[in-house]
């Protein structure tokens, strides 16, 4: 039984602070600088998880952040890390993927069907069509690991940047001195420990030689005071991304650290051996039953076997022999066992060395723990004679038999490693520039050899990033084995498990791999070794020996499966840190507050929907909104629309080039709608194209477009070269469009342009002052009546708005907001670009010819264009009206027509203006003639008659934009309130 | 960067700076324009430079090759007395119908050196462009400053010497900023930020929920 050991000076332990808390309901103790699986551990509690599949009790078996098998839920926070997770006062923990708790989890009794629940059952059980929804619902039910609350409070996370010259990963002694080497040849470092605290895991253990001790603690010193380097403890690498972007979990945030080298001192990661009930309870990494011992006292049992195939087995030996702990036998993998004063040792103290055998099978005690050992001989081609199997008793079994390099972030680097068949590890092999690898993931294991190669590391690292030159040699591999090359037991009877996370066993491997999936990569995606929390940090290795063996192939035949970043679980509420989101503000955006604006987004922007009166509903303001526009005067901000100016000799051919009109030859004075297309036709953008003189024109585009256009126009004017410049004046510029029948004469008392209709026609641009600002205005008619679109700078705005505001206050004037502005435009049957055309749209398509200049030489899109005026379109933009008054199709819905679906509706509005309902659809061609009746899907599968109009619904002739209408209708009396 | 620029003491503080009188050019005689018009520019690109002194001191930027961002030291707008373009009726008609409260001094119709530069640019001068310039600025200053930076952007900015006095044009926040790193008295930085007035809300309040965080102070900015 795991237990408390008296204080030492070494540990990690705060004895004076006791901390209450509580597992699955009952109560208990630990102390400050505890985890919450070593407090638990030293509690006696016997397991601490139930496993994913078969929910088999599990306890600590790594202690090092890998092991689902001590992921919990604390304070209702899913799968925290037990290992690494420091206990608080007051915690509440509970074990997860429970039904009933923890010591009764109704699932156990899943592993009584274990033998016929095989490896993929799921994908030949679960495939009818007709059951799968039930089927989902049970896996659901079932599987899965914490609970996540849904109502759980938001807690935005800092996210930062980070700099260095070199970043060392790994806080060993290789990592010390790869760090250490790096700043004293001037370099900034970074050095990242994932542990508490640096060192490496011998620092502080009593069976280490005391020079090595006292070096270590001197490079640890050394470190510590560096002014060069930044050490960052209880952190790790979860991802490698191109440039030398290291993704670091600090814990309370993410950084995002960019390092001009990068030293791997990231280790090795013990490996378990494979044999019956090799899960159980007791069943411990002998590294991590060390850290558990040295760090926190925790004594992993009190009769311990070790299984051996390495030299640190026998280290570990005398770890726990200094500890006080008793180790009942060593069972050596290996048929010469262990020729080393440490294992000499061993024998000298009595401990009972076994050589040539290995664990058949752990045995439980009542309490699910271990409680003993049956091991049996071992011949050379790892076949266990079972009928020779003793009986070792014991309460604890370590197991130390090899090694798997902690290298995915080296791969995710696009580092390749070779297999080294003397180590039985894999190796780097080749490393992109920048990137150095060192110590035991570099096949180097002893002390001294570690730190002369964490020095060749950050000397060569530091060189790299500018700084001195490598002036050390190489440090050779290490010649003896620290990895057993099979440590992999059959047994009649399975159980004996590879991957801990997904409860995998040999023989589910080995069917998979007769099944046809024999790649490492097929062998991963239809076992799912690896894929859980542990991400195969203790599987891949013995799942690519497995692999090996059956199809009879070296390791070195089969490749590694490299994961994707983040390597290792990361929180959300790290990834998405303050979760910033960024809102534009038009300069009105006050003035809109203090009139009653809804808001609604509108790409980056918050735009008035519509502008809330006391006694109207939302239907009620926006059909005042628009019957103002329509018999009166309407203001609204426009401001959201691209702004550019395009300056120079040759700024007509540009926009030439880049629209799909003619803009060179449009008169100073005066705009031109504009369509811009890409490459293959389609029409990307549109806008209104003014020319302000010879070689100036200022031009809009689309609210979510601006940017994107700028940028690509930024990048084809530095392409083609020509003689002009642009400036994007977006957010410096504010417009607004004032319009209706009232706006000339309300704007003439307000600006020293002509509005004469001859002065300043239909599409006509003049430069001025309104209300004292200079303005550009652009007689412009997308909601279909008389109006002006104003542009002034920025901080002109609010004084522009106020004086239009006031000015038409007695007749009638309202602001509008964008839902009105689409019931305005839709009633005149404009398109909007990105609602009513998709990425394949074209302006066959979008019935928008007339807006191209096919006469001119070039323009982007152009020779798309012809090839596409070749064929029949594939679908048109058509006008359509509802023929129920009573209900109404909403954007999107499918037109059907002889059971297929035949076209889909762009926009729809009731339009009060008409008394109909009318939309625009992209249609099958040979529904789009007008009159031709159509059908519609709505909810719930019903359909809705409607047929094809022509467009424009409102004002076909364009009468509102001829001074006679405007003037007739701006002098009828009052029908809306002001 | 004047004393005025910098908020009081702290660990951080971020404050919202005052409208200035500023103009853009770009072109290729951009330079040549201004340097005719006595505005010293930057030689070389991505610095700024002080051109001037007193009343008359004005930072300029050059953004690149031939774009320069032009900005006066003396803080606020000052009303014009001399526009010629006013029309009295529709100055009285602004006046009747927003109780006076257009702020004329928009869009140039101020004095000084900066006005008179951009009104001669309004001319439209053969290769020379105007650039609207309507930013919201602000100053982040103290020791911790740095780290607030490396919260937003992905630039070191603790690497930039001010001595160099580079410009730094980058995103920040997801905002495209012009930044100015400046050396304070007491040795501290200074950075003057520059935006879209369309981001200037978002990017004050961003920063500045930071620095409060950070301890730090705010002027001008609310969170």
């Amino acid at each position: 039984m795991m237990r408390r050991l008296e204080p030492h000076p070494g540990e990690w332990l705060d004895r004076s602070a006791r901390l209450h808390f509580r597992f699955e309901g009952r109560d208990y103790t630990g102390f400050a600088g505890d985890t919450i699986s070593s407090a638990l551990a030293a509690a006696g509690v016997p397991y601490l998880g139930r496993s994913f599949k078969y929910h088999r009790a599990r306890s600590i078996w790594s202690f090092a952040n890998h092991d689902s098998n001590v992921l919990f839920q604390v304070d209702g926070v899913p799968n925290v890390r037990g290992d690494v997770t420091p206990l608080r006062d007051a915690m509440q923990i509970h074990a997860i993927n429970t039904f009933g708790g923890l010591t009764h989890d109704k699932a156990r009794i899943l592993g009584r069907f274990a033998p016929w629940l095989p490896v993929g059952f799921y994908y030949k059980a679960f495939h009818s069509k007709r059951w799968f929804p039930r089927w989902e619902r049970m896996f659901r039910s079932l599987t899965g690991l914490g609970t996540v609350k849904l109502d759980a409070a938001r807690e935005p996370t800092p996210k930062r940047y980070g700099f260095c010259d070199v970043l060392v990963i790994g806080a060993g002694p290789t990592g010390l001195a790869a760090a250490d080497e790096a700043a004293r040849l001037g370099a900034r470092v970074a050095l990242v420990e994932e542990s508490f605290r640096i060192g490496g895991s011998a620092r502080g253990r009593l069976a280490v030689a005391s020079e090595e001790q006292q070096s270590l603690q001197s490079l640890i010193d050394k470190v510590q005071n560096s002014p060069a380097i930044d050490v960052l403890p209880a952190t790790f690498a979860a991802g490698y991304y191109a440039d030398h972007w290291v993704a670091l979990d600090e814990g309370v945030r993410l950084t995002k650290m960019r390092a001009r080298a990068v030293v791997f001192a990231t280790g090795v990661i013990e490996q378990p051996a494979v044999f019956r009930n090799n899960d159980l309870p007791g069943v411990m990494a002998a590294s991590g039953a060390l850290r558990l011992l040295s760090r926190y006292r925790v004594a992993p049992g009190s009769r311990v076997v070790i299984v051996a195939a390495n030299l640190e087995a026998y280290a570990a030996c005398l770890e726990l022999h200094a500890h006080g702990i008793a180790v009942a036998a060593i069972v050596d993998l290996r048929p010469e066992g262990e020729d080393d004063a440490t294992a000499r040792t061993c024998a000298a103290l009595g401990v009972r060395i076994v050589p040539a055998h290995a664990p058949y099978e752990a045995v439980s005690g009542s309490d699910g723990r271990v409680r003993a050992l049956d091991i049996a001989p071992l011949d050379a081609g790892g076949r266990v004679d079972a009928r020779r199997r003793q009986r070792l008793d014991c309460d604890c079994v370590l197991t130390s038999i090899g090694w798997a390099p902690a290298a995915q972030l080296l791969l995710q680097a696009g580092a390749t490693l070779r297999f080294d068949s003397g180590l039985q590890q894999f190796v780097p092999d080749t490393l992109p520039p920048g990137l150095f690898a060192a110590g035991r993931l570099n096949g180097i294991y002893e002390f001294p050899e570690r730190c002369a190669d964490g020095r060749y590391a950050g000397a060569a690292a530091a060189a790299h990033a500018g700084f001195g030159a490598v002036a050390h040699a190489r440090v050779p591999r290490t010649t003896r084995r620290p990895s057993h090359a099979f440590p992999i037991i059959d047994h009649p009877q399975a159980q004996n498990f590879v991957d801990f996370d997904e409860d995998l066993q040999v023989k589910d491997l080995e069917n998979a791999v007769q099944e046809g999936f024999d790649s490492s990569e097929l062998l991963k995606r239809f076992s799912t070794v690896g894929m859980g929390p542990s991400q195969g940090k203790h599987s891949n290795m013995n799942a690519l020996r497995i692999l090996a063996r059956a199809r009879g192939l070296p390791i070195e035949a089969l490749g590694l499966t490299t994961a994707r970043p983040m390597y290792h679980p990361v929180p959300m509420k790290l990834l998405a840190g303050r979760g910033f989101e960024v809102l534009r503000r038009t300069p009105l955006d006050a003035e809109h507050a203090a009139l009653g604006a809804v808001w609604m987004p509108a790409g980056h922007w918050r735009r008035p929907e519509y502008y809330a009166r006391s006694g109207e509903t939302r239907a009620d303001s926006i059909a005042a909104e628009v019957r103002a526009v329509r018999e009166r005067v309407g203001l609204i901000d426009v401001g959201t629309l691209g702004k550019i100016e395009i300056y120079g000799p040759q700024a007509g051919e540009f926009l030439d080039r880049v629209y799909a009109g003619n803009f060179a030859r449009l008169r100073v004075g005066m705009t031109r709608y504009g369509l811009m297309l890409d490459e293959s036709g389609v029409i990307v953008d549109d806008g209104v194209v003014a020319r302000l003189r010879e070689d100036a024109y200022y031009f809009t585009t689309t609210t979510s477009g601006a940017a994107t256009v700028f940028r690509e126009l930024l990048r084809l004017n530095a392409l083609w070269g020509l003689d002009c410049a642009l400036v994007n004046v977006t957010g410096h510029r504010a417009a607004v469009n004032f319009a209706g029948p009232a706006s000339r004469a309300l704007l003439q008392d307000l600006t020293d342009v002509d509005l004469g209709e001859a002065a300043f026609p239909y599409l006509g641009v003049r430069e001025g002052r309104v209300a004292g600002a200079t303005a550009r205005l652009l007689r412009v008619g997308f909601v279909g009546e008389w109006g002006y679109e104003i542009h002034v700078a920025a901080s002109a705005a609010a004084g522009v708005w106020r004086a239009l505001l006031a000015a038409g206050s007695d007749q009638g004037l309202r602001p509008f907001g964008v839902e009105a502005q689409r019931a305005l435009r839709l009633e005149k049957g404009h398109l909007i670009v990105g609602q009513d055309t998709d990425g394949l749209t074209d302006p066959i398509q979008a019935n928008a010819l007339w807006a191209v200049d096919t006469q001119k030489p070039f323009f982007i899109g152009q020779r798309s264009l012809k090839i596409l005026e070749r064929r029949p379109p594939r679908q048109v933009l058509t006008g359509i009206e509802i023929l129920d008054a009573t209900r109404m199709p909403k954007e999107c819905h499918l037109i059907i027509d002889g059971g297929a679906i035949r076209g889909r509706v762009t926009s729809i509005v009731r339009s009060q203006t008409l008394g109909r309902t009318i939309g625009l659809a992209m249609l099958a061609p040979e529904l789009a003639a007008p009159g031709t009746a159509l059908t519609i899907r709505i909810e719930a599968g019903a359909m809705l008659a409607a047929r094809v109009v022509p467009t424009p619904f409102y004002d076909p002739k364009n009468t509102r934009q001829k001074v006679q209408a405007a003037a007739a209708l701006s002098s009828v009396p009052l029908a809306v309130s002001p | 960067m004047s004393a005025s620029d910098r908020p009081a003491a702290s660990a951080v503080a971020l404050e919202r700076l005052p409208p200035r009188e500023r103009f853009g050019c770009k072109g290729p005689r951009a330079a040549d324009w201004l340097a005719a018009h006595g505005i010293l520019t930057p030689s070389r690109a991505n610095t700024w430079t002080v051109s001037g002194e007193g009343d008359s001191e004005l930072l300029v930027a050059r953004l690149g090759a031939a774009e320069f961002f032009v900005e006066s030291a003396a803080d606020g707008r000052r009303r014009s007395h001399t526009d010629s373009r006013a029309d009295a009726a529709v100055d009285a008609a602004v006046d009747a119908a927003v109780d006076g409260v257009v702020d004329a001094a928009v869009d140039g119709v101020v004095d000084g050196v900066v006005t008179a530069a951009a009104r001669k640019l309004a001319t439209h001068p053969a290769g020379v462009y105007p650039v609207l310039r309507e930013d919201w600025c602000l100053a982040l200053s103290g020791a911790a400053c740095d780290d607030v930076l490396v919260q937003v952007c992905n630039l070191q900015f603790a690497a930039l010497d001010p001595a160099e006095r580079p410009v730094i044009m980058t995103l920040m926040v997801g905002v495209a900023v012009l930044v100015v790193p400046q050396a304070a008295a007491d040795g501290t930085r200074c950075y003057r930020i520059w935006c879209d007035p369309t981001f200037g809300v978002y990017l004050s309040e961003t920063l500045g929920a930071i620095v409060l965080e950070s301890g730090g102070k705010l002027t001008g900015v609310s969170v």
